[in-house]
């Protein structure tokens, strides 16, 4: 006979116990970079409360994190939409770079009006993105290749692509900039200060992605393909052609939310401006459990922590610790996941 | 019947070979086991019986190593030991062969065989291996191909090569959970033959069953499991089916002879109202796994498919069901030529299918019970009106499906993977039978079911048939095959091996179809 308390695991997890593990992760990060702040010399408390005041209490802050909040949302819904197939975009982040990309070769090259010239180059950053998974989409559904690897290491190209005609074919002639090219003068509207249209329409997309899963036929479709593959084809439905679909709109998404990034907030195509966006989505869409309404809420609070990391550099902490501290949240929710599939009993009790 | 000078006899005061005393396991929500006792003798085999549910499998599994018991204490050869794990308990001498296969489906016959094996040589080519493989399945007389993946053996070969694994690590006492479920009757007839010449050996067999024939054939002792409980232990030579059916299910239960139709049933039509036409059709590693099969099947008859499994039975469903594509001949359903028909095609025909494995192809087993139960009605009003998915709609079918099959779904937004495999098997035959109005194919529609529920399915079956439906019953009993069937037909090696009418048929036959001897005598 053994006494005392041991692990059970459930089959299923409550809802409410998952989010409470992600909670308790984010709370452990925060608390561990306190701690290693306070070793460094600083003092946490006044830090954090720099934080919330530098964003919340001024319009500019707000404004700051608005424009950051833009990109999270749609990097982190193209991600949780290619998982509703069960692929794993990690290329969001090359995809966000065609999109912005795309968008400048109109917005440099076509002359017209505004009011068609801006959503051409919109259209043109969903095309970019589409064209850009486009190759590991065929290469998962005909060939079973594993869409990690392809959609990862086209990052790569579509970065060296973007460093290349930003600094060299298209660089700025006029503004002496050896890294950007010329500000490209069609912008998206502001919705308020400085923050643009592109906020609504982000939380728009998202809300629309969540409703067609949920209430159309053919997220029903999707949503058996991701789940049970074989279930689906068994109940007639064409996996393959869904799998196309999906991750061809995954790419698009990240190619829109270049584009906004583009013609919204940077207004000139230069090396850096993915910012670590498509990477970031990937934490977004996991820690809403690719959610698509979720992602509007866990891309707020990535914008916030980027934020605050653009804040503390102010004060010469460097961003790189909020690099480890998001990193640190991913891999402490991966582990709350598991554990939330477990419930401390007592053994050797009777009955139920 | 087994001669007694055939019994292994203990010296008189051995101690048991395996005692349990008080076993208790408690899963959250269930009672798997309490208050168990049980004593396996030398030379003895054991039958545990009850029905799914009855705590069986958990009990072995406690006393394997996989589970530890939250009560009670194992006891083997005299003194009280603890597994903490399923090694421990093969070096003990307790080796389990499980309803649901452990093996490596990516490896060779012979890696699993040499898997986690002190006795693997450390330094082994796979030919070297293979050849120990071999000469272990000539010692103990289990055919198995050495160098074949797991993954692309039939259920009864999967079988073998785990009987030989255990073997082959010298167990003392094995431990067989439903072994005959996937063997012909000569199959099992050699196994029981093989565990008999075990057991004499002074060693033990625990044989876990719900199958009363074969319980009262092969054991020696019976202990019978209800509701977690140990509800008797009698010598076999003093029970029969009837007693043991009423101690196993409390009530009493008896299969009988299905086919005569009530009065106001659909008779069996004139012309075929689906007919398979000189079709072959390759598997999946791409070899002809359907060689020139011509079916007809009536409307209103039940037609069987016997056969050992693993002779085509698989990419035959599938063919009939439009998951598989035909090399050659033709499909006919009522008169019309199918042509690159898919499986939304076969089912918006009236064709259903109880599928052989539900949970990897009938179910998404973490999506909801509601999304599971409409996932053949979710195109049509009232759920899929205009392109839309009314979620609504779809949980008031799947309320209509729950309670057709007498399913009570505490919430049906959970994942159907939480309902017991004998509900999640009688809803997915609900949700086929709505649909079946021509033909339901089953595939072994009472695998792994008790015998409450093995009956329940079975007349299901029969009231669709009453309906009007063909029906096509693919399974591997052959006592089930007798009471459904109008005509029975026999696969072996992808061919068809000729019908025979149920009214003069013989048990015999039908064994000696399923060993492909009929092939032989044309030959001769």
């Amino acid at each position: 006979m053994r006494q005392g308390l041991r692990l059970q695991r459930l089959p299923s997890v409550q809802p409410g116990v998952a989010l409470g593990m992600r909670a308790l992760a984010i709370a452990i990060v925060v608390l561990a970079a306190s701690l290693v702040l306070l070793a460094a010399g600083e003092d946490p408390l006044a830090l954090g409360a720099q934080l919330v005041t530098a964003t919340f209490s001024s319009t500019f802050g707000m404004e700051d994190f608005g424009l950051l909040v833009i990109p999270l949302i749609l990097t982190g819904l193209s991600v949780a939409v290619g998982q509703q197939v069960g692929a794993w975009n990690i290329g969001a982040e090359g995809q966000f770079l065609l999109g912005a990309f795309a968008a400048t070769t109109v917005g440099l090259f076509v002359p017209g009006p505004a009011v068609l010239i801006l959503p051409l180059m919109i259209a043109a950053g969903a095309l970019g993105g589409l064209v850009w998974i486009l190759v590991p989409t065929l290469a998962r559904a005909f060939a079973g290749v594993n869409e990690l690897i392809t959609t990862l290491l086209l990052n790569f190209v579509a970065a060296l692509l973007v460093y290349y005609v930003s600094t060299g074919p298209w660089r700025d002639r006029v503004g002496m900039s050896n890294s950007s090219t010329a500000r490209i003068t069609v912008e998206v509207p502001e919705f308020w200060g400085l923050v643009h249209w592109g906020l609504p329409i982000a939380i728009v997309m998202a809300l629309a992605a969540a409703a067609t899963l949920a209430f159309s036929r053919w997220g029903y479709e999707v949503r058996l393909s991701g789940s049970n593959p074989s279930a689906a084809a068994y109940a007639g439905i064409a996996v393959r052609r869904h799998i196309v679909t999906v991750m061809l709109l995954s790419g698009l998404i990240a190619g829109v939310a270049g584009a906004f990034e583009l013609a919204g907030t940077v207004h000139r195509l230069q090396g850096g401006i993915s910012n670590n966006f498509g990477y970031l989505g990937i934490m977004v869409a996991v820690l809403a459990r690719n959610s698509c309404v979720g992602v509007i809420f866990t891309g707020t609070l990535m914008a916030f922590i980027l934020n605050s990391g653009i804040i503390l550099q102010t004060q010469g902490i460097t961003t790189s610790a909020v690099l480890a501290m998001t990193g640190a949240i991913l891999f402490l929710t991966a582990i709350g996941d598991e554990l939330a599939h477990y419930r401390i009993a007592r053994a050797g009790a009777r009955g139920s | 019947m087994i001669a007694p000078q055939d019994r292994y006899e203990p010296a008189p005061g051995t101690a048991p070979l395996v005692q349990l005393k008080g076993i208790a396991k408690y899963f959250p929500g269930v009672a798997a086991n309490q208050d168990v006792d049980l004593e396996v003798l030398p030379g003895e085999i054991h039958a545990l019986l009850g029905e799914n549910g009855a705590g069986k499998s958990t009990l072995m599994n406690i006393l394997t190593g996989i589970y530890q018991p939250d009560a009670g204490e194992i006891v083997i050869d005299g003194y009280a030991r603890e597994f903490a794990s399923p090694l421990e308990a093969i070096a003990a001498g307790i080796g389990m062969v499980h309803q649901h296969f452990k093996l490596v489906p990516a490896f060779t016959v012979a890696e699993n065989i040499h898997l986690g094996w002190s006795e693997t040589p450390r330094l082994a080519s796979a030919r070297k291996l293979e050849a120990r493989t071999r000469a272990l399945a000539q010692r103990f007389n289990l055919h198995v191909r050495a160098d074949a993946l797991v993954s692309e053996l039939s259920t009864g070969e999967q079988q073998r090569v785990e009987i030989l694994r255990v073997l082959a690590r010298q167990a003392r006492v094995l431990i067989l959970d439903e072994p005959t479920a996937v063997l012909t009757p000569a199959e099992a007839r050699a196994l029981f033959k093989a565990l008999r010449e075990f057991a004499s050996r002074g060693n033990a067999v625990i044989f876990i069953s719900h199958k009363l024939e074969e319980v009262l054939e092969i054991s020696d002792r019976i202990t019978i499991l209800r509701g977690g409980r140990r509800i008797a232990t009698h010598d076999a030579a003093e029970c029969n089916h009837r007693m043991l059916a009423r101690l196993m299910v409390g009530r009493e239960i008896v299969l009988a002879d299905m086919r005569q139709r009530p009065v106001g049933a659909a008779p069996r039509s004139a012309a075929p109202v689906l007919r398979l036409e000189s079709v072959s059709a390759l598997n999946d590693g791409g070899n002809t796994a359907l060689h020139d099969v011509t079916l007809d099947v009536h409307a209103g008859e039940i037609v069987g498919v016997a056969g050992v499994a693993g002779n085509g039975q698989r990419e035959l469903s599938q063919v009939l069901t439009g998951l598989r594509r035909t090399k050659s001949g033709r499909i006919i359903v009522d008169g019309t030529p199918l042509q690159a028909a898919g499986a939304a095609e076969f089912g918006e025909l009236g064709i259903g299918h109880i599928p052989e494995d539900r949970l990897r192809s009938g179910l998404a087993p973490s999506m909801s019970v509601a999304t599971n139960a409409v996932m053949r009605e979710y195109k049509k009003p009232p759920i899929g009106t205009g392109g839309l998915f009314r979620s609504r709609a779809a949980t008031m079918l799947a309320r209509e499906i729950a309670k057709a099959a007498d399913v009570s779904v505490p919430d049906f937004s959970m994942p159907v993977r939480n309902l017991s495999g004998g509900n999640q098997q009688r809803l997915v035959a609900r949700r086929e039978m709505r649909i079946a109005h021509k033909v339901l194919v089953a595939a072994y529609p009472s695998r792994g079911l008790d015998v409450g529920a093995i009956n329940t399915m079975l007349r299901y079956i029969v009231e669709l048939r009453d309906a009007g439906a063909g029906i096509v019953l693919i399974s591997e009993e052959l006592e089930e095959l007798l009471n459904l069937s109008d005509r029975i037909v026999v696969l072996y090696e992808g061919r068809l091996m000729g019908a025979l009418d149920n009214e003069r048929i013989d048990v015999e036959q039908i064994g000696l179809l399923m060993g492909g001897r009929a092939l032989q005598q044309e030959a001769a």
